[in-house]
């Protein structure tokens, strides 16, 4: 089970990165909120074949990861992930589309090309956009800004634990594989017919530790009612942040549609 | 299952955020409204970390060869009932997009519509519990679990095609779409829907009064508890109805929404047909820089593969966005460019690291 | 004080995990109790902050009687330090977690701040306000937990089994770090040499009774440690 460790792995990267000092991570989480949400909108606006319009968005990324010492290695590699789905559906516009669009030297470049080009274009930028908003801002920070903007408390709790938990039970989750896997003498994979129980154990001990869990919030005088203090005050700095990334990403648009 | 920003448009991911949030504006106040609704929020955490633990446990698929995992969505109806069961769903959707890249920012929207609304609001309360209607055991729970999960991924398979399709980024036709779609999440919804029957089956025989109690719209957990008050009276009726009427709307909406869309990107089927006959001059008429050989050479690859049917999209030139050669040069320069700028930020702050003054 | 009249505890199957106890302790005082595996000491402890629903019996603390409308002034005064850390720290960073407790009881931001601090400094863990709880030690998560508790500024001290998953190391830190606290602490636990160094009187408790309270001597008492598992 070496996927089990590498996903939390995965998982405390991105912790650790946020945990920078640099002027991104100061930044107000609603301003790197904000202009995550706007620069994906305005992304995923372009046309099917309008790969030029969004190469200048490059810059968002590639400024955003240097300015806030992210290591290019760690958050590309996440945006592998988002690759096959947007393949299986860009490659049939190859096959589908096949109208040229314009030749280079001679070889010509149909638009199904073109528009597969785009969409990877596109997911290059989208995908980099949500992992520079977590990678640059903690967690928490990132909660309590959510109920600021008055997501319910109930459903941000329910965020965190899940958040919180998904380390303790992977850990519970390795452990049990690990024995399984000693004395069943198979591969890695876990026969189905002991799928039932052994999921059905993970399940049943973890509500058991979510009863104790809840018990220990009570203890502790939890009720829904709290609610979390705003700690950051929105700056000067945070909308000279969000016009900077929003004032270019709007008037390319615009230039976009004008020619 | 997915779904990308880079597949979607604003119009539809929007459309789909809107309905999503409200999917879990009326959950929410569901739960509160519940007495043990204190109680709940633990658990639905530390389930929605288990859909995520249980996601990591590969199991070998008999006869294949190749192994799966778990999605969930119908498991934890199950085991906490539809609507807390959704938001947890929730929750972990929310971190596989923003820590594990899986599904876009802007793309929630949809897959928590598809993966947590259609299981959890839609089949839960509308396949899950008619089939267990008559009282739970062995037999009736694993047919109650294979039936939801198979038709909970096709409907979710089937939205995630609507959605693409609406969205006009793939020229995927829908037919074909479908085609590749569902047989695929059929196979997935049967693996899916038989784990989901023996997790099910197995904890129904350890802890009966779990699946009970959801079952009841009284989740079981708190019993032995003092905070909120024991053995509270199930829901009732009227709570369910009203979920159907709030789901039936949330559906219409996304319907409706959802053929406009799909009506604004394909103006009419008389254009579409027009674009059809003349792709041939279309594909002469550029041809100036098109030399045959590419034509027919896409062309040729088209007709050897099976299921592509034999028509292309027309688009006109002005479609392509201002792309030729001289673009490109230009997009590359503006690659260069960016990745520069980067470059020599990075550097001048290190050097910058270095000496402090 | 903490007094604790024929309380009786069940569990959900209606038998006994507690059983007609009675006993007290004193403000600042340090009492074991001690008790095999199974003897009751959680479900007793769980009891006393009103986790578990108490059968029958009486729980004073102070003037206050544990009830339904006292629970939260009771666990605001008595605070529970869980056996598996890992129940306890929930939040994703231990600032949060301590902070939990206090903001949960009215403090406003700034009160909070200062009584996270003031917990953590006396645990002397500082250093791991930011950290998350998965990447802590196993000592470290004890003393995070003992200092989400610490944060709510109790007068008493319930502790179940504190000295479960420590090394040597991190033990003797909590025996110096637990000593200097001043509450009244009630310590379950089967590690019968920490109870020596710890407490000064001790609870025996066997099959969800108590068969002795009686001074630091019982523990030298081979034969009546033997008969009860330990």
């Amino acid at each position: 089970m070496p996927d089990i460790s590498a996903r939390v792995r995965e998982l405390r990267s991105l912790e650790n990165l946020a945990a920078g000092q640099t002027v991104i991570h100061r930044l107000h989480p609603l301003a790197k909120l904000l202009s995550a949400f706007v620069f994906i909108v305005f992304v995923v606006s372009f046309g099917r074949y309008e790969f030029v319009g969004l190469v200048p968005y490059l810059f968002y990324p590639f400024v955003l990861m240097a300015m806030a010492d992210l290591p290019y290695k760690v958050l590309l590699t996440r945006v592998l992930v988002a690759v096959p789905f947007c393949l299986f559906a860009g490659v049939s516009n190859v096959f589908f589309d096949t109208g040229a669009a314009f030749a280079v030297g001679g070889v010509a470049v149909s638009l199904g090309m073109l528009s597969l080009a785009t969409i990877l274009l596109k997911m290059y930028l989208t995908v980099m956009a949500a992992l520079l908003l977590v990678a640059t801002t903690p967690f928490t920070e990132l909660t309590a800004q959510l109920r600021r903007l008055f997501v319910p408390v109930i459903f941000v709790m329910v965020f965190e634990m899940t958040f919180r938990y998904i380390g303790v039970l992977f850990e519970e989750v390795y452990s049990m594989m690990t024995a399984y896997r000693l004395r069943s003498g198979t591969g890695k994979a876990l026969d189905m017919r002991h799928m039932g129980s052994f999921v059905g154990q993970l399940l049943l001990r973890g509500f058991d530790r979510a009863e104790r869990v809840h018990g220990a919030m009570c203890c502790r005088g939890y009720s829904l009612k709290h609610s979390p203090p705003a700690r950051h005050r929105f700056r000067g700095a945070d909308v000279l942040a969000l016009a900077t990334v929003c004032l270019p990403v709007v008037g390319l648009r615009i230039v976009g549609v004008l020619l | 299952m997915h779904m990308a920003d880079a597949l979607l448009s604003p119009a539809v991911g929007l459309t789909m955020g809107a309905v999503s949030v409200a999917a879990i504006k009326v959950s929410v106040s569901k739960v509160r409204k519940s007495e043990l609704s204190e109680k709940m929020v633990p658990i639905m955490g530390v389930a929605g970390a288990m859909v995520f633990a249980g996601q990591m446990i590969n199991f070998a698929i008999p006869a294949t060869g190749s192994s799966g995992h778990i999605g969930g969505g119908i498991m934890l109806a199950g085991l906490l009932g539809g609507v807390p069961a959704f938001l947890s769903i929730t929750a972990v959707l929310i971190i596989q997009c923003l820590f594990f890249a899986d599904g876009g920012l802007l793309a929630l929207g949809c897959n928590i519509f598809n993966m947590g609304v259609v299981p959890c609001l839609i089949i839960y309360p509308l396949v899950f519990k008619p089939l267990l209607s008559k009282g739970i055991d062995l037999k009736r729970l694993s047919a109650a679990s294979i039936a939801s999960a198979v038709i909970g991924l096709e409907l979710g398979a089937f939205c995630v095609v609507l959605q693409t399709v609406a969205s006009g980024i793939t020229v995927l036709p829908f037919g074909t779409f479908m085609g590749l779609m569902l047989p695929i999440h059929l196979v997935i919804g049967l693996v899916e829907g038989f784990v989901t029957a023996a997790v099910l089956c197995f904890i129904y025989k350890m802890r009966p009064e779990i699946l009970h109690a959801a079952h009841h719209n009284t989740p079981y957990f708190g019993s032995q508890n003092l905070a909120p008050a024991k053995d509270g009276p199930a829901q009732g009726g009227g709570g369910s109805t009203k979920r159907v009427v709030v789901i039936l709307a949330v559906v219409t909406v996304l319907v409706g929404g959802g053929l406009s869309l799909f009506a604004s990107t394909h103006p009419d089927g008389l254009e579409w047909a027009i674009g059809k006959t003349t792709e041939q001059a279309f594909g002469v008429e550029t041809g100036l820089e098109t030399d045959g050989s590419f034509y027919e050479s896409v062309a040729g690859v088209q007709n050897s593969t099976a299921f592509m049917p034999d028509y292309a999209f027309a688009s006109d030139p002005e479609n392509v966005g201002g792309t030729s050669v001289a673009g490109l040069v230009g997009a590359g320069i503006t690659f260069v460019l960016a990745a520069a700028t980067g470059l020599v930020i990075a550097k001048v702050k290190k050097r910058k690291s270095k000496c402090p003054t | 004080m903490i007094q604790v009249r024929n309380l009786i505890v069940e569990y959900p199957d209606g038998t006994k995990a507690v059983d007609s106890v009675g006993f007290s302790v004193g403000p600042g005082e340090n009492v074991a109790l001690i008790g095999a595996n199974g003897a009751g000491k959680s479900s007793l402890v769980l009891a006393l902050v009103g986790v578990l629903l108490p059968a029958q019996g009486e729980i004073h603390v102070g003037e206050t009687v544990l009830h339904k409308k006292s629970l939260r002034e009771i666990r605001s005064r008595v605070g529970l330090v869980f056996q598996n850390p890992d129940d306890q720290l929930f939040m994703p960073n231990i600032f949060e977690d301590v902070a939990f407790g206090p903001r949960s009881f009215g403090c406003d931001e700034e009160e909070t701040t200062q009584r996270v601090r003031a917990a953590l400094s006396k645990l002397g863990i500082e250093h791991l306000a930011e950290r998350s709880p998965l990447k802590l030690s196993g000592g470290e998560k004890r003393l995070a937990a003992i200092a989400t508790v610490l944060a709510m500024d109790p007068d008493y001290l319930l502790f179940d089994e504190p000295t479960a998953f420590l090394d040597p190391r991190a033990r003797r830190n909590l025996i110096d770090i637990l000593g200097e606290l001043p509450q009244g602490k009630l310590i379950a636990t089967h590690d019968l040499a920490f109870a020596g160094e710890m407490c000064s009187r001790v609870l025996l408790l066997e099959r969800g009774e108590i068969v002795a309270d009686a001074g630091i001597e019982l523990l030298r008492d081979g034969v009546a440690l033997e008969r009860v598992g330990l």
